[in-house]
């Protein structure tokens, strides 16, 4: 472990955890934003559940250095080659927490809701998806920590904040980086899911039993 | 009322819960749709406030055609308990119970004013209001789903099976609140069960249904334990029919006669001559102010002085004319070791003993 080396670029290191972090959230925060009408709509109508897994199955299958290489002769060398893959990955898991999370309200809620006079739409907001949080947010505490430990591969195409340590150890046969590196993606991963689990306390007081 | 004309449900896949249905709902009461699982009761039920849409004929509520109202609109107007409560999860006690004041627009600070008046009234303490469902036990939630129900003061309430999945002693108390409610409320209470016992308790009249055939019979339940309709209400009444009849019957068709009562100070060869004369080995032994005590036999009273010396089994249970139903009796004349029904005033003062054959033979 070379010290003088690690405080000599300790600013690099936080340029890279801000590049890591730019790269690693937005596609959790369109995963969201996409899985939930998508997940509405497939807990409605099974049939389209069916389909929708196939499909995100397939993708979440596809090795995320592939995905990075055939995006890039659309988007080329920008964060987007990194972020758009990232979106498929955390659609992949919260499409199936919004439709298990919507399934696992009961019945007799549902019914209650119906029969006290909530309209489809407010029932939805007011009452399936509030229930349904909880289940989400674990998703979503899925979907982040995987999407910060993904980001590190894209330093092969050039994007990949903390990764870039990895390579850069990797070419320089120089250890340090590298450990810095796993430390650093580490610690950002117990972070975010440590702020999700607030998150959550804060948002759900019920669920706690 | 409400009214049922000619209803029909027939669903997609072709089973008809529901033929041709005529039904009077009378307001201000409690009518109870009773039977087997499948009979079509609970898809009449949610009929009225369009849970479920009839395929033919038209519901009234005070002669207005339910489909005239949009079906939010409708439900905002038409109280419902659901098994197991359905209480939202994610909303604490009061929020559930306002529920429907804050969906008809009330401000938050008169729908909370409301909420916490409901909890009294459903008999639960102030500070449960903050609470969430879970904390609450199945008793408690199911008081929390009447108190939903009734928040917006519907004159129509709607109740699903709500007391089917709490255990039998909670129920029992849910019923006699229910009961204790509606004696002021005065609601247009539709109660759904497959519980007989629940239905007779609760009903001024009671439907069965019989799975596949519809409503069988539409009675008060004193005119459904006296005369079932058919082999299968007699059969879904009960082998007990006759004895749950007795609790529907007034004693007040009893004429007690004066019974070999004595008081302790009764000197025992006049209470000795008493029984000879009653033709009973028992003698009631009352206190001067003629509140029955118990029963002594007559063949172990002392050979002098009075009846206090002798050894007194107590009266298990005495009945008021005014006030008891002949059931009442007959656990009275049953407990006596004498076969003879205890009867007295409201001060708890012998009026008479009424003999168990004479309870059988006036119970029409």
């Amino acid at each position: 472990m070379n010290w003088p080396w690690v405080l000599d670029h300790l600013g690099y290191f936080g340029d890279l955890l801000l590049e890591h972090l730019s790269m690693a959230v937005p596609p959790v925060l369109y995963g969201l934003l996409i899985a939930l009408p998508l997940g509405v709509a497939c807990a409605r109508w099974p049939r389209l559940y069916g389909v929708v897994l196939a499909a995100t199955s397939a993708l979440y299958a596809l090795p995320s250095l592939a995905l990075f290489i055939f995006m890039l002769d659309f988007t080329g060398l920008t964060i987007t080659t990194v972020i758009a893959p990232l979106t498929v990955y955390t659609l992949s898991v919260l499409v199936r927490n919004v439709v298990d999370g919507l399934r696992g309200v009961p019945e007799s809620v549902r019914q209650s809701a119906v029969a006290m006079g909530f309209g489809a739409v407010r029932r939805l907001l007011q009452i399936e998806l509030p229930i349904a949080l909880p289940v989400v947010i674990a998703g979503l505490r899925v979907a982040t920590v995987s999407n910060i430990s993904l980001v590190s591969v894209g330093a092969l195409i050039g994007f990949g904040g903390l990764g870039k340590l990895f390579t850069d150890g990797l070419q320089r046969a120089f250890l340090t980086p590298i450990l810095v590196g796993i430390v650093l993606t580490v610690v950002l991963a117990l972070v975010a899911d440590t702020l999700l689990v607030l998150t959550q306390r804060l948002l759900t007081p019920w669920s706690r039993r | 009322m409400i009214r049922f004309e000619q209803v029909t449900k027939r669903f997609p896949d072709g089973t008809v819960a529901v033929s041709n249905l005529d039904l009077d709902i009378d307001t201000g009461r409690i009518t109870v749709l009773v039977g087997a699982s499948g009979c079509g009761k609970t898809t009449t039920l949610r009929m009225i406030n369009r849970m479920i849409e009839p395929t033919g004929g038209r519901i009234l509520i005070d002669g207005k055609d339910v489909q005239d109202s949009d079906p939010p609109t409708l439900r905002r107007q038409i109280g419902y308990v659901i098994q197991q409560a359905g209480l939202f999860p994610h909303r604490t006690v009061a929020r559930n119970i306002a529920t429907v004041p804050l969906l008809l627009g009330w401000s938050r600070k008169k729908a909370k004013a409301r909420a916490l008046e409901l909890l009294e009234l459903v008999g639960l303490p102030a500070e449960h209001a903050n609470r969430y469902p879970h904390q609450l036990s199945g008793g408690q939630q199911q008081r929390v789903g009447v108190a939903r129900a009734l928040a917006a003061d519907p004159p129509v309430l709607l109740m699903d099976e709500p007391f089917s999945a709490v255990d039998p002693v909670v129920r029992a108390a849910l019923q006699d609140e229910l009961l204790a409610l509606q004696t002021h409320l005065r609601k247009t209470i539709v109660f759904v069960t497959h519980d007989i016992d629940e239905a007779i308790r609760l009903g001024d009249k009671v439907g069965v249904f019989r799975p596949g055939g519809g409503l069988v019979q539409y009675d008060t339940p004193e005119r459904l334990l006296a005369a079932p309709k058919d082999a299968y209400v007699d059969d879904f009444l009960g082998t007990d029919r006759g004895l749950r009849r007795l609790s529907t019957v007034s004693a007040a068709a009893l004429t007690p006669s004066d019974g070999p009562a004595v008081t302790e100070h009764t000197p025992v060869d006049r209470a000795r001559q008493l029984a000879t004369q009653h033709d009973s080995e028992w003698l009631l032994v009352c206190d001067p102010h003629t509140h029955p005590l118990g029963w002594a036999k007559a063949a172990d009273l002392p050979g002098t002085g009075d009846v206090s010396g002798a050894a007194v089994t107590p009266v298990g249970r005495v009945f008021r004319l005014d006030a008891d139903s002949m059931r009442g009796a007959l656990d009275s004349a049953i407990m006596s070791p004498a076969g003879l029904a205890v009867a007295v005033d409201a001060d708890g003062r012998l009026v008479g003993t009424v003999p168990l054959a004479t309870i059988h033979a006036s119970t029409p």
